[in-house]
């Protein structure tokens, strides 16, 4: 019986140990994994989960009564808090603006119950062993937990349950040692009952959110991206989210891909060589929408443009393609340059206002897949860019994929030719997209390219231009309505041919 | 979207329990203290003190004196209009009087830092191309930017209601469109399809007279009794007859009547029900026929074109209080609400643009015109308007936000979301205007109850009906202002459209005096008021020349 006693708290020491650290890992996985940077996410996760354990150790001289009655409630306390944490984490990142403080008080808050235990513990154990074998024992387990998790934790937890399976897992191994030391001291301890309820209470919560753990994920945006996030900030407008791997960047808003550092010369040089190309010396060219500026540094290897105005709604987009190292160096400073001017404006708004008139106008807009943005394609608007350029100035438009899209890409052409333009569709392979579908447009109805473009593009030229202005037979043109703003129908065409594509 | 409002009550919870847990949590419970957010708002309406002293009668007569060609009397729609028309067909000399701060009547209109919203009337379907005077003002004010070759009006695209227009919550669902549709049984599908077929059929119909059974305005709609004794039914039993019984459809011709009328189904004259269904034949180059034109301001945006033709001739804050007769003229008193005067205008003409509720006080020196009329059977339907500054409205599963926005089972007539007319991308905050028809109870027994009731009443209504559909909506709002409209709108109730009553309420006095107010069209919309007021002005015209 004594040997038993003994050895089922020193397992628990061993259990309270791995558990931990586990909370301490998951901590800072997840902080890397949200906020980037792991060196130092990691560095202040453990530095203030050690300092709460700290503080723990110091609080425990204030428990002298019913030891085991609070070691068992104090371990039902790390069970719940510990498994939750990461759920709560997860759930609360992108709605909280201080999602830090939330996070360093969880780790603080574990670690202060965790710094509890092992004192505890030891002064629970301090009649059945000799001081000298009592340190001796319980650092041993402690240490070998600690062991235990490092290792298990990379190379089984997160590869085959995952971050929150873990911390739910990690949590039942808590409650399950309370409810073990419940049962085997229910004639030493007070409030036997109300222990045990506690602790089935919080198997239950944890068992559930065991089971219910993919479905929480699925809730979580943030667990859609595959690869590491480096930066993520939530406008006002919108999410944006940058990832990175060894081979590219990728730039997401509201979860949609915008470009991969892999591939997006393709899209820039597509979208505004052509267009561009073609307007003999151009002094003044409109970019709208494309906060990246990498439609801006394609618009730079053009020496007789004095004045860029760039219009894009969200100023946290245009700010990290100011500021945010690799970004600049993607797009070689494009929007340092002493020719960018850059207004955070509403497009159509500032459209309205705008007295101007420019020699090319780019329009890299998100895709229609709403109301709101649908007005950015509409007849109304185009009537508006019309007045915005000059007598033989030209137009270029971004205009999704015509091979999955294709009623959403001719509505684009044919809006445009109802407002008295002449367009000349092109598509382009961007791997990362798939076949994308631009439009070029000006008032003049005959077209008339230059053969010789910027030397140093990677993707296009006078043969490749060529080449992407002919449609192959699965893509032939289609007839459809003209997208007001009193009908929307490239909205609704946008949702049903990508929905068909998305099942 | 329920699950999400779910999700960001969970989460708030789950952080005030947190907060409560942690050493640390002080900051987060701070920040949570905040997010309960304090409703601001204030009771609105047109000037009740006015109203009381006309009720009350003032004696005085004024000592001050002056002398006008024509007095309009009102600056409603239709007072507007009139004046517009003398102002373009004659060199008529005329002053305008009105009793409030603004003209514009039940057009009324507010504004907050994002957008302008409406306080009453808030859109017009497009009109029928055979009401060219209306056509002409439209094009003049450029809503009407041209005709096709085929000769149809091609609208202003800004003015024409943005996609998506309308949608329905119905079965935890916004489904597009306000015919009932999502989850709706075969049976009653069959049942709203077969009223539209008759709907349609009426709206084609013509009377042995030639002349369209339902038209706009009313007036012109034939005179044939097959289709005026509609008038005699209530719309439900317009419905009953035609074995029309489903729930769903009952629900949405009730909203209709509502929507138009402030007034139930059951208690509506089915001419006037299916009036609203079958009346309008627009036909336009640039969009479907039955679409709308509106403004974030809604209606005001009209009323506004109409009084710029005769801004310097309004006097505002002007309480007529009795219009009689003096050396064979009219004579109009007035008081001055800003400096309490009493004055006289000694008018050649005049045209009374008020309600007949109004008239029955201002024109009891006339018992002989009195005598000829029976005023008392003009019944009004009061009003609740709302308007509301939301951070966001809440997303619920279906079709995103619209400009009309309907709530099915409800009694309140939904909302409509103001910023919809803007072509900004994403407002900072959102403005909606719910309208509610109090047209449970009988006109003057609802009005009572409205003048009883205040500003914390009102915002439990509104919110209690928001929330059916927006549950948590209440923590999106900023500001709420009610505005209760005694008077809002004439009650077509059954017998009234064709009644002797209200043709001998239009009828000019002596070639002096002219009536214009929506309510002697038995309906209360812009078209009718339009109408009324150039019906006077030209009434007043032709005499002269006569």
């Amino acid at each position: 019986m004594r040997i038993n006693v003994k050895a089922l708290l020193l397992f628990s020491v061993f259990v309270v140990a791995t558990c931990g650290l586990i909370y301490e890992l998951v901590a800072g996985t997840l902080a890397s994994y949200l906020l980037g940077d792991s060196v130092t996410q990691f560095s202040t996760i453990i530095g203030v989960y050690l300092f709460s354990m700290g503080i723990g150790s110091y609080l425990s001289k204030f428990f002298n009564r019913n030891l085991i009655a609070w070691f068992i409630q104090i371990e039902v306390l790390v069970a719940v808090v510990g498994g939750l944490s990461s759920t709560i984490l997860f759930l609360l990142f992108n709605h909280v603006a201080s999602f830090r403080i939330v996070l360093y008080m969880l780790v603080s808050l574990t670690g202060i119950l965790v710094g509890l235990e092992i004192p505890l513990i030891m002064r629970i154990l301090e009649d059945r062993f000799e001081f000298k074998d009592l340190v001796s024992k319980v650092f041993t387990f402690d240490y070998i937990g600690a062991l235990l998790a490092s290792v298990v934790f990379p190379l089984l937890l997160v590869p085959y349950l995952g971050l929150l399976r873990t911390s739910y897992f990690f949590g039942l191994m808590n409650a399950g040692v309370a409810l073990w030391l419940c049962f085997f001291f229910s004639k030493e301890i007070s409030w036997t009952r109300y222990l045990k309820t506690t602790c089935i209470a919080a198997i239950a919560l944890l068992v559930a959110g065991f089971i219910l753990s993919d479905r929480i994920t699925s809730f979580t945006e943030s667990m859609a991206y595959a690869d590491k996030i480096v930066y993520s900030v939530q406008s006002p407008y919108q999410r944006v989210v940058l990832t990175k791997n060894e081979r590219e960047m990728r730039l997401f808003l509201n979860g949609n891909l915008q470009f991969s550092s892999a591939d997006e010369y393709r899209y820039h040089e597509a979208l505004v060589h052509p267009g561009l190309n073609a307007v003999p010396n151009p002094k003044r060219v409109l970019v709208l929408g494309g906060g990246d500026g990498l439609a801006v540094r394609e618009i730079l290897r053009y020496p007789s443009v004095e004045k860029i105005t760039l219009v894009d709604l969200d100023p946290e987009v245009t700010k990290i393609f100011k500021s945010h190292a690799s970004l600049v160096a993607l797009n070689k400073e494009a929007l340092l340059s002493e020719k960018v001017e850059i207004i955070n404006a509403d497009a159509f708004q500032w459209l309205r206002s705008n007295r101007q008139q420019y020699d090319f106008v780019v329009i890299d807009f998100p895709d229609p897949s709403n109301y709101s943005i649908g007005k950015l394609y509409s007849n109304v608007f185009y009537r508006l860019l019309d007045s915005a350029l000059t007598p033989n100035g030209k137009v270029v438009i971004q205009a999704t994929s015509p091979f999955v899209a294709p009623k959403s890409y001719w509505c684009v052409v044919n809006t445009l030719e109802s407002c008295g333009f002449t367009t000349l569709p092109y598509h382009a392979h961007v791997p990362s997209f798939g076949d994308w579908g631009f439009v070029l447009a000006q008032r003049n109805p005959n077209w008339q390219f230059n053969t010789r473009y910027p030397k140093d593009l990677k993707f296009l030229d006078a043969a490749t231009f060529t080449q992407m202005t002919v449609f192959p037979k699965d893509m032939p043109i289609v007839k459809t309505e003209v997208n007001k703003l009193n009908n929307q129908v490239l909205v609704h065409y946008f949702e049903e041919e990508w929905a068909q594509f998305v099942n | 979207m329920p699950e999400q409002t779910g999700r960001r009550d969970f989460l708030r919870k789950s952080m005030a329990a947190l907060s409560g847990l942690a050493v640390t949590g002080g900051t987060i419970a701070a920040c949570t203290g905040k997010a309960k957010p304090q409703v601001q708002g204030k009771l609105l309406g047109p000037s009740f003190k006015a109203g009381h002293l006309l009720r009350k009668g003032i004696n005085v007569v004024p000592t001050e004196t002056e002398e006008q060609e024509v007095v309009i009397v009102g600056g409603g729609a239709s007072g507007l209009a009139a004046a517009r028309w003398l102002k373009k067909h004659s060199d008529k000399n005329i002053l305008l009087l009105e009793l409030e701060n603004e003209t514009g009547g039940n057009s009324a209109a507010g504004k907050n830092e994002q957008t302008a919203y409406p306080w009453g009337a808030h859109y017009l379907p497009l009109p029928n191309n055979s009401f060219t005077e209306l056509l002409d003002f439209l094009q003049e004010t450029n809503v009407i930017t041209g005709y096709d070759a085929k000769g149809l009006p091609i609208y202003n695209e800004y003015y024409l209601c943005f996609d998506p227009e309308e949608r329905l919550y119905i079965n935890n669902y916004w489904q597009e469109g306000l015919v009932p549709r999502w989850g709706v049984p075969e049976n009653d599908l069959q049942q709203i399809e077969r009223f539209q077929q008759l709907t349609e059929e009426l709206k084609q119909a013509k009377g042995i007279d030639g002349k369209y059974a339902f038209d706009i305005p009313v007036d012109h709609s034939s005179a044939d009794a097959q289709y005026r004794d509609l008038d005699q039914l209530t719309m439900l039993e317009w419905l009953q007859q035609h074995e029309l019984t489903s729930e769903y459809l009952h629900w949405y011709v009730d909203y209709a009547c509502r929507d138009d009328f402030g007034s139930a189904l059951a208690h509506t004259s089915a001419w006037a029900g299916i009036h609203y269904f079958a009346s309008r034949k627009a036909e336009a180059s640039n969009s479907e026929p039955h679409r709308i034109l509106t403004w974030p301001e809604g209606n005001n945006w009209l009323v506004q074109r109409l009084r710029e033709s005769c801004t310097d001739r309004i006097r505002t804050n002007a309480m007529v209080y009795r219009v009689g007769e003096q050396d064979g003229k009219v004579a109009v008193d007035y008081m001055d609400l800003r400096t309490q005067k009493y004055k006289r205008i000694l008018a050649e003409q005049c045209i009374m643009a008020t309600p007949q509720f109004v008239n029955q006080r201002l024109l009891s020196a006339l018992p002989e015109l009195l005598s000829t009329r029976n005023l008392q059977s003009f019944e009004y339907v009061p009003w609740l308007v709302a308007n509301l500054t939301l951070k966001d409205v809440p997303h619920g599963k279906g079709l995103s936000l619209c400009w009309d926005n309907v709530i099915y089972g409800s009694k309140s007539l939904g909302y409509v979301y103001a910023n919809h007319q803007q072509v900004a991308l994403f407002p900072e905050k959102k403005t909606i205007t719910f309208y509610h028809a109090l047209a449970d109870e009988a006109p003057a027994a609802a009005r009572g109850k409205a003048y009883g009731s205040s500003y914390e009443d009102w915002k439990a209504v509104v919110l209690q009906e928001l929330e059916k559909a927006h549950p948590g909506i209440q923590e999106q709002v900023e500001q709420l202002d009610v505005w209760v409209w005694g008077h809002g709108m004439i009650y077509p109730k059954p017998g009234f459209i064709w009644s002797e009553d209200r043709q001998q309420a239009g009828a000019p006095y002596q070639n002096k005096l002219y009536f214009a107010h929506t309510d002697l069209s038995g309906i209360s919309v812009f078209e009718e008021a339009f109408y009324r007021g150039i019906t006077a002005a030209r009434q007043l015209l032709n005499t002269e020349r006569a």
